[in-house]
C-alpha cells in the first residue's frame, strides 16, 4: 500500500533521504524509528506527497503518491498538526468530509463515532483556539480518520496526549491494521515500536539501517536485549567517524 | 501478530468531484468569516469600535481632502478634464503597482509558506482549487487599503462633477475588476518566482522594490521640476506632457481612468467598452493564473521546501560590544537580555524595514521643506509647521512602540519562566526594556525634529524645547508599551502583530494617541497664540504677550513634563506590580 522505491530527497547540498526502500502492505503496523534529523519526517512528507523525491519513487495504493488519488487514500497526523483555530472540532470534522467527497450522512455518522471514540464531546463544539494540545491531537487524529483511509501515516504520535488518550490512540493503530489498513508510524518512544509494530525500520542520515520485525532484528544483529540497546547499537555505529555496522544489517 | 496482505498492484479509488471540493472551500471561507465576526463582536468590543471609528475618520478625513482637491482644480476650467484623466491615469498606474506587490508576497506566503497552505497540499484537492481560496484571502487582505482609499477619491469625484447616480455603482465594479487584474498578475509572479528561484525570494523582492522606488523616484524628479509656476496654464501644460507616459492605451490603469470618466459623464457606452475590456483582461489573467498554479504550484511547493538550508547568522560582535559599552549602567544580565530582544529586531526584517521606511520618508519630507517654500512662511505659519511634524513624528513612534516594543513581553510566551528563573529583579527586566525602548526611538526621532527645525529655520530656543518634548515623547509612549505590554501580556500568540491589533495593544495605541495630544497641545498652545501676537498685535484677544508667554510657556513646560512623567512612570509602575505577580 506505501511504497518508497530508492527514494532520495536533498535539501540543497543535504542529502536527507538517501535510497529508501520500504514497503508497507495492508494490515500492517511499521514503526518507523531513527535519532532527530535521520529523515523519517522528510519520508513520511514524500509518502504524503508533499514533498516530491529528488530520485527514485514514492507511491501509495500503487499511484504516485502526489496524485490527488493517493492522497485520498491516505489519513496523515503530521507531527505539528494544523487545525483551524475560528472553527470548532465538529466544523473542522465536517470540513475535511467535504473535502474527501463523502456523502453528508455518512460523514455525520462517521464523525459522531470519533467523537465517542476520541471522547470528544465535551469541547467539540467550541472553537479550536481555546483547544489544549491534546485536545488538538485528537481531533487531528479524527480527521486523519474521518474518510477511512487505506493508508495511516503517523508522525510522533503520542505528542501531548494523555495516558488515557494514548491509550485509545494506541488501540486504534491495532484496529486499523487488523481492519486491513497500512499503518507507518515514526516515533521516538522505542516502547510504542516494541509493543504495537509488526515491523520495524531503524533509519539513520537518511539510509535504512535495518528493518524487520523485533524478532528477526534481534536474530540479524545477535543481540537478545531491548529494543533500545539494538537501536543505540545501530545509531552509534552509523555516526560519522565510527564504525559501520550496517553493513550487513540492511535488508 | 502480522495479519498483513499484500496490495493490489494499483488501489481503486472513486474519483473526487473537483466542485465538491471547491465548495468545501467556499463552506470554509464562509465559516471562518462568520466565527470570526462572532468572535469579534463578543469580544472587544473596544478594539471593533476603534476600528471602525478610526477608518470612518480615515475615509472621512480623505473624502474632505479629494473634495477640496477637485474643487480646487475644478478652477482652471479649461484644463478640468484632460487633468483628471491624466491624474487617475497616475494614481491607478501607482496602485496597480502596489496591488502586484501586495498581492503577490501575500499569495506566496499563503500557499509556500503558511502552515494553512502546507495542511490543505496534503488534502485531496486539485491545486487551482487550493490556489482560488488562498487567492481570494490574499487578494481582499492586499485590497482592502485601496478601497478605503478609492471609494472617497471617486464619491468626492462624483460629487464635484454632479455624476449620475448610476456612476456610483459602477466605480465600485470597475475597483473589483481592477483588483481581480493587480490579483492575478501579483500571484503568478509569485508562483513563478518560487520555481524560478526558490532560494533566492528575498533577494527577487528586494531587486524589484529598488527598481520600482528607483524608476518612481525617476518619474517623482521629473514631475517636481515641471518648468513653469505652480498651477499655472504653462505648469499644467508642461505636466500633462510629463504625464503622457501613464496614458498608454495598453495600461489597465488607462482604462480604468477612462472607463470612470465616461461613467461620471454618464458617456455609458464609453463606459461599458472600458469595462468589458477590463474585465475580459481580468478573467484571462485571473484564468492565467489558475493554469500556472495548477501546474507549477506543487513544484514551487517541493522547490521551496526542498530548497531551505540552515544559514549560519554572524554575530555582529563589533555591534554587540557596541551595545554592551553604551548600556555599561546596566547590569550585565540585563544587557544580556535586552541583546537578544536587539538580536531579534536586526535579524527580523519586517521590524527594521517598517522603521526605516517610516522615518526615511519623514526625512525625505523635512529634507524637502525648503523646496515647498514653508520656511519663508510667516514666524506663525513655521512654527504651526514644525509643532505638526512633531506631531506626526511622535504619532509614527506611538505606532512602532504599540507593533514592536508592546508585544516584547508576551512573545517570550512558552519561555516566560526563563524570565522568572533569572537572577536579577522582574523590575530591572522592565526597567531594561524600557531602557531598550528608549535607546531605540530616541536617536532616530531626535535628528528627524532637529532636521525639520533646521529646514524651517526656528529659533535655537524652540529647536531646544522641540527636542525637550521629543525626549519626553519618547519616555513615555516607552513607559506606556512596556507597561502595558506587561500589564495585558498574550502569552499564547506568537505572532506580534496579532498581538498589537488584540485588547492589550489597542489600548496602548489609545493611550499612546491621547499622551502625544496631551504633551503637543499643552507646548503648542502658548507657542502658536505668541507667535499670532508677533505677527499682528491686533488680530487676536487671544494673542500673547512677550511677558504673558513666559509665564504660559513655563507653564506648559511644567504640565509637559508631568504628563511626561505621569506616561512614563504610571504605567510601568502598573507593569512591574503585574510583572511581579505574575506566575509562570
Amino acid at each position: 500500500m506505501i511504497e518508497l522505491l530508492g527514494a532520495t530527497k536533498r535539501f540543497g547540498a543535504k542529502c536527507a533521504v538517501d535510497r529508501l526502500d520500504l514497503e508497507v502492505r495492508p494490515g500492517e503496523l511499521f514503526a518507523f524509528l531513527g535519532p532527530n534529523g535521520a529523515g523519517k519526517t522528510t519520508s513520511i512528507k514524500m509518502i504524503c506527497g508533499l514533498l516530491s523525491p529528488s530520485a527514485g519513487e514514492a507511491r501509495v495504493g500503487g499511484r504516485p503518491s502526489s496524485s490527488p488519488e493517493a492522497r485520498r487514500l491516505v489519513g496523515y497526523v503530521p507531527d505539528q498538526p494544523y487545525l483551524y483555530d475560528k472553527l470548532t472540532g465538529r466544523e473542522f470534522l465536517r470540513f475535511v468530509v467535504e473535502m474527501h467527497d463523502i456523502e453528508s450522512r455518512r460523514g455525520e455518522r462517521r464523525i459522531l463515532e470519533l467523537i465517542d471514540t476520541f471522547e470528544m464531546g465535551d469541547f467539540i463544539d467550541e472553537l479550536c483556539e481555546s483547544y489544549s494540545q491534546g485536545m488538538k491531537q485528537r481531533v487531528v487524529f479524527a480527521s486523519a480518520l474521518v474518510h477511512d483511509p487505506r493508508a495511516l501515516v503517523v508522525d510522533e504520535p503520542l505528542v501531548g496526549l494523555d495516558p488515557r488518550s494514548a491509550r485509545i490512540v494506541k488501540d486504534l493503530f491495532v484496529s486499523q491494521a487488523r481492519a486491513g489498513c497500512a499503518v507507518l508510524m515514526s516515533t521516538h518512544l522505542l516502547s510504542i515500536a516494541e509493543e504495537l509494530a509488526d515491523r520495524i525500520g531503524i533509519v539513520d542520515h537518511g539510509r535504512m539501517l535495518a528493518v524487520g520485525g523485533l524478532a528477526e532484528l534481534r536474530e540479524r544483529m545477535q543481540h537478545e536485549g531491548p529494543l533500545e540497546d539494538l537501536f543505540l547499537k545501530l545509531t552509534s555505529d552509523s555516526r560519522p567517524g565510527t564504525r559501520a555496522a550496517a553493513n550487513g544489517v540492511a535488508p | 501478530m502480522n495479519l498483513a496482505v499484500d496490495a493490489p498492484p494499483v488501489t481503486p479509488v472513486t474519483p473526487i468531484n473537483p466542485d465538491r471540493t471547491a465548495r468545501a472551500l467556499r463552506r470554509l471561507r464562509w465559516r471562518l468569516t462568520v466565527n470570526t465576526v462572532r468572535a469579534v463582536l463578543h469580544g472587544s468590543r473596544l478594539r471593533l469600535s476603534m476600528i471602525l471609528g478610526c477608518s470612518l475618520v480615515f475615509w472621512v478625513g480623505l473624502f474632505v481632502l479629494f473634495l477640496g482637491g477637485f474643487e480646487f482644480i475644478g478652477l482652471n476650467d479649461e484644463f478640468f478634464h484632460s487633468i483628471f484623466e491624466y491624474l487617475f491615469s497616475m494614481f491607478f498606474l501607482s496602485i496597480l503597482v502596489m496591488l502586484f506587490f501586495s498581492s503577490g508576497i501575500i499569495t506566496y506566503s499563503g500557499l509556500f509558506q503558511s502552515r494553512e497552505g502546507t495542511y490543505l497540499l496534503s488534502m485531496p484537492a486539485t491545486p487551482d482549487r487550493i490556489f482560488a481560496y488562498k487567492f481570494f484571502e490574499g487578494v481582499g487582505l492586499s485590497s482592502w487599503g485601496f478601497f478605503l482609499l478609492g471609494s472617497p477619491l471617486m464619491v468626492a469625484y462624483g460629487l464635484t462633477i454632479h455624476a449620475p447616480a448610476l456612476f456610483y455603482a459602477m466605480f465600485l465594479i470597475y475597483l473589483a475588476m481592477f483588483v481581480l487584474l493587480a490579483g492575478s498578475l501579483g500571484s503568478i509572479a509569485a508562483i513563478l518566482v518560487a520555481n524560478v528561484f526558490p532560494r533566492r525570494q528575498r533577494s527577487v523582492l528586494a531587486l524589484a522594490v529598488i527598481v520600482t522606488i528607483g524608476v518612481g523616484a525617476a518619474l517623482g524628479s521629473r514631475l517636481w521640476k515641471t518648468p513653469g509656476e505652480a498651477l499655472s496654464a504653462d505648469w499644467l501644460g508642461n505636466l500633462q506632457n510629463r504625464l503622457a507616459f501613464c496614458q498608454h492605451p495598453l495600461w489597465p490603469s488607462r482604462w480604468m481612468s477612462a472607463g470612470l470618466l465616461a461613467a461620471a459623464r454618464g458617456q455609458w457606452q464609453r463606459t461599458g467598452y472600458y469595462l468589458m475590456v477590463l474585465s475580459a483582461h481580468a478573467a484571462l489573467a485571473y484564468l492565467a493564473a489558475a493554469a500556472v498554479a495548477r501546474d507549477l504550484m506543487y513544484r514551487g511547493y517541493n522547490l521551496i521546501q526542498g530548497g531551505r538550508t540552515s544559514r549560519r547568522r554572524w554575530g555582529l560582535q563589533a555591534l554587540d560590544d557596541v551595545f554592551h559599552r553604551v548600556f555599561f549602567f546596566l547590569p550585565r544580565p540585563i544587557r544580556l537580555l535586552l541583546l537578544k530582544d536587539l538580536r531579534t529586531f536586526r535579524r527580523d526584517p519586517a521590524q527594521w524595514s517598517q522603521f526605516f521606511i517610516f522615518f526615511g520618508l519623514l526625512a525625505f519630507y523635512f529634507l524637502n521643506i525648503p523646496r515647498l517654500g514653508y520656511a519663508v512662511q510667516s514666524p506663525t505659519w513655521r512654527n504651526l509647521v514644525s509643532f505638526l511634524n512633531l506631531a506626526v513624528t511622535a504619532l509614527i513612534l506611538s505606532t512602532f512602540t504599540s507593533r514592536f516594543i508592546f508585544p516584547l513581553l508576551s512573545l517570550e510566551g512558552r519561555n516566560f519562566w526563563v524570565l522568572g528563573l533569572l537572577p536579577v529583579e522582574r523590575s530591572q527586566i522592565l526597567w531594561g526594556k524600557f531602557a531598550f525602548s528608549v535607546g531605540i526611538s530616541l536617536g532616530a526621532t531626535l535628528a528627524l525634529v532637529f532636521l525639520s527645525d533646521l529646514m524651517l529655520d526656528m529659533s535655537p530656543l524652540m529647536i531646544a524645547l522641540h527636542l525637550a518634548m521629543v525626549v519626553v515623547l519618547c519616555t513615555g509612549l516607552s513607559g506606556i508599551s512596556v507597561g502595558l505590554g506587561a500589564r495585558l501580556p498574550n502569552l499564547r500568540e506568537t505572532d506580534p502583530s496579532r498581538i498589537a491589533v488584540g485588547f492589550g495593544g489597542t489600548l496602548n495605541l489609545l493611550v499612546s494617541l491621547v499622551f502625544i495630544f496631551a504633551v503637543v497641545t499643552a507646548l503648542a498652545l502658548p507657542c502658536h497664540l505668541y507667535y499670532l501676537g508677533v505677527e499682528n498685535p491686533e488680530s487676536s484677544r487671544m494673542a500673547l504677550s512677550h511677558a504673558g508667554f513666559r509665564f504660559w510657556l513655563g507653564a506648559a513646560m511644567a504640565m509637559g513634563l508631568l504628563i511626561g512623567a505621569a506616561g512614563t512612570i504610571l504605567p510601568l509602575r502598573i507593569g512591574i506590580k503585574a510583572f511581579e505577580r505574575m506566575e509562570f
